[in-house]
């Protein structure tokens, strides 16, 4: 038999273990930060028509600080809809419609006296296709910056925004270049930096790597990872491995689709630990759909 | 994709139907050395001994297989328990095949020696019931059948039971010094007939996994009630 690759193992933690008294391994994990579990949205029956077409009906679901939460789902069952009702982008198209109640820290989002563009500061968002603005590398981050009064120590800003985002080593020489000479995953990380720039609450990631080669993704995923610490990610996402491989909870929506209606509204069908949805699922709609049985 | 995905649960089919058959070969396997124990047959020794290269035979290929779909295939949910079921069976059903040839080289290291038809029939009764468990477990597997699969804990107790005994009757013997030598080594064969209806029971375990999605140990020889039941 031909050896495979030996992967070189660090013996210094197996010493360690062998040196414990009754080789017990805490396996807990880092201790909780003081803020994670704290319910961030809260849906309650939340549905979205766009004109008369009902786009989802029927989500109630929280989502806690401090975690990565994944939506899941076959095409057309609504997940971008959903992720813009947590950040009030549905309002910018005039046919849609929010029902039911979304809580964003106890107070409702849509309430009249919400300042939407306030809402957008609080609640970054990252799309599918990386869209700096036409401008240098440090410009992408200082005019949103500028334009939410953020004006002091804005190079320190920059810097800070830039080193979170994992891109600083890369771009900290070529600050004045074009942000569009960049590459794909780097543009996606710029623009993952112009969101947290202005010290938002939330992170929303619209399919963020679907552009993005296997390299440029780890790098955003691992980003993700490093990010939870101070944000709340909810990610929508196409691949299910990565679903599996950076969120703490998943929500799984389908299609209810009604021929003889000729309609299709996105349901919630199961929202639980990502471990629990892709080792023991609850729902048979999201076995069949997460097994590849169908969608 | 979605032909990929059809080829996957194809090919899961054919893992399950090639586990199944390698406990055939494997209860085949143990049945004929607990025949030619009872039987004192050499020929049929030395058949054993020569039958579990099929048996590894089935454990290499599913085992590749198995890493194959793991790496090919990302599986999730019901896929990645039944994976890690048959990758666990593979490995319970191996052990049965070397605890036969065990059982058939320590036959032939006996032969010749006077024998006990008491200790033999008592081995002979736990190798029956054992070749009921690991049949059961398979069955059970096979028709994923949650409720046969709990019934392997109180199958395996008269299998502990007489493997506790096993001493003692072995001590009864112990006045002639080559029956003592056969009694010996027969209480080798004890234990390692009481380990295939161990691994039978292991078997049922991952098949509750399977149908359940949560892990839990039919028994605990760790659990300080359950010490007594130590030989």
């Amino acid at each position: 038999m031909t050896p495979g690759t030996q992967i070189k193992i660090k013996t210094e933690v197996w010493d360690d273990m062998m040196r414990t008294p009754d080789m017990q391994v805490d396996r807990s994990g880092p201790p909780a930060r003081s803020r994670q579990g704290d319910i961030v949205f809260r849906t309650q029956d939340l549905a979205v028509r766009y004109g008369s077409v009902l786009a989802v009906r029927g989500v109630s679901m929280d989502i806690a600080a401090n975690r990565i939460t994944a939506i899941i789902g076959p095409s057309g069952c609504g997940k971008s809809t959903l992720i813009r009702c947590f950040n009030r982008m549905n309002d910018l198209i005039p046919s849609a419609t929010v029902e039911g109640t979304v809580t964003y820290r106890g107070e409702d989002m849509y309430g009249p006296h919400v300042d939407p563009v306030e809402v957008r500061r609080r609640i970054g968002m990252v799309f599918q296709k990386p869209n700096p603005f036409p401008k240098s590398i440090y410009d992408n981050i200082a005019f949103g910056l500028k334009v939410n009064g953020l004006s002091d120590d804005i190079d320190d800003r920059v810097e800070m925004a830039l080193k979170r985002a994992a891109l600083w080593d890369e771009v900290r020489k070529d600050l004045k270049k074009s942000a569009l000479a960049l590459s794909g995953g780097q543009q996606q990380r710029l623009c993952i930096a112009r969101a947290i720039a202005v010290q938002p609450d939330v992170v929303l990631m619209d399919e963020p790597c679907s552009a993005l080669d296997p390299i440029a993704t780890a790098k955003i995923e691992d980003l993700m990872r490093e990010l939870q610490s101070d944000y709340t990610i909810i990610i929508v996402t196409h691949n299910m491995q990565q679903a599996a491989r950076v969120s703490d909870m998943t929500a799984f929506l389908t299609a209810d689709v009604r021929e003889e209606e000729d309609t299709r509204t996105g349901v919630l069908v199961e929202y639980d630990k990502t471990e629990k949805i892709f080792t023991n699922p609850g729902d048979e709609r999201t076995e069949a759909y997460i097994t590849g049985r169908f969608g | 994709m979605r032909q990929g995905r059809v080829h996957f649960h194809e090919e899961l089919e054919d893992l399950t139907l090639h586990i199944q058959r390698m406990g055939i070969a494997s209860r085949d396997l143990f049945a004929k050395a607990m025949r030619a124990l009872v039987e004192e047959d050499t020929a049929q020794c030395d058949e054993v001994i020569a039958g579990d290269d099929v048996v590894d035979r089935f454990y290499v290929e599913c085992e590749e297989k198995i890493l194959e779909l793991f790496a090919l295939q990302t599986p999730v949910a019901s896929d990645l328990r039944l994976l890690t079921v048959i990758l666990h069976i593979n490995l319970h059903l191996e052990r049965v095949g070397d605890m036969a040839v065990n059982l058939a080289k320590i036959t032939k290291l006996a032969g010749g020696l006077p024998r006990s038809q008491t200790v033999i029939q008592h081995l002979e009764e736990m190798g029956s019931i054992a070749l009921k468990m690991i049949e059961a477990s398979m069955d059970a597997f096979a028709r994923r059948d949650l409720d046969l699969a709990q019934t392997l804990p109180v199958m395996d107790e008269p299998i502990d039971r007489l493997n506790r005994n096993m001493l003692s009757e072995v001590m009864q013997i112990a006045g002639d010094k080559r029956m003592l030598e056969w009694g010996i080594r027969m209480h080798v064969v004890s234990r390692q007939i009481e380990r295939v209806g161990d691994h039978a029971v292991d078997i049922a375990e991952q098949v509750a996994f399977l149908l359940t999605g949560e892990f839990t140990e039919f028994t605990d020889a760790s659990h300080p009630e359950l010490e007594d039941r130590l030989t």
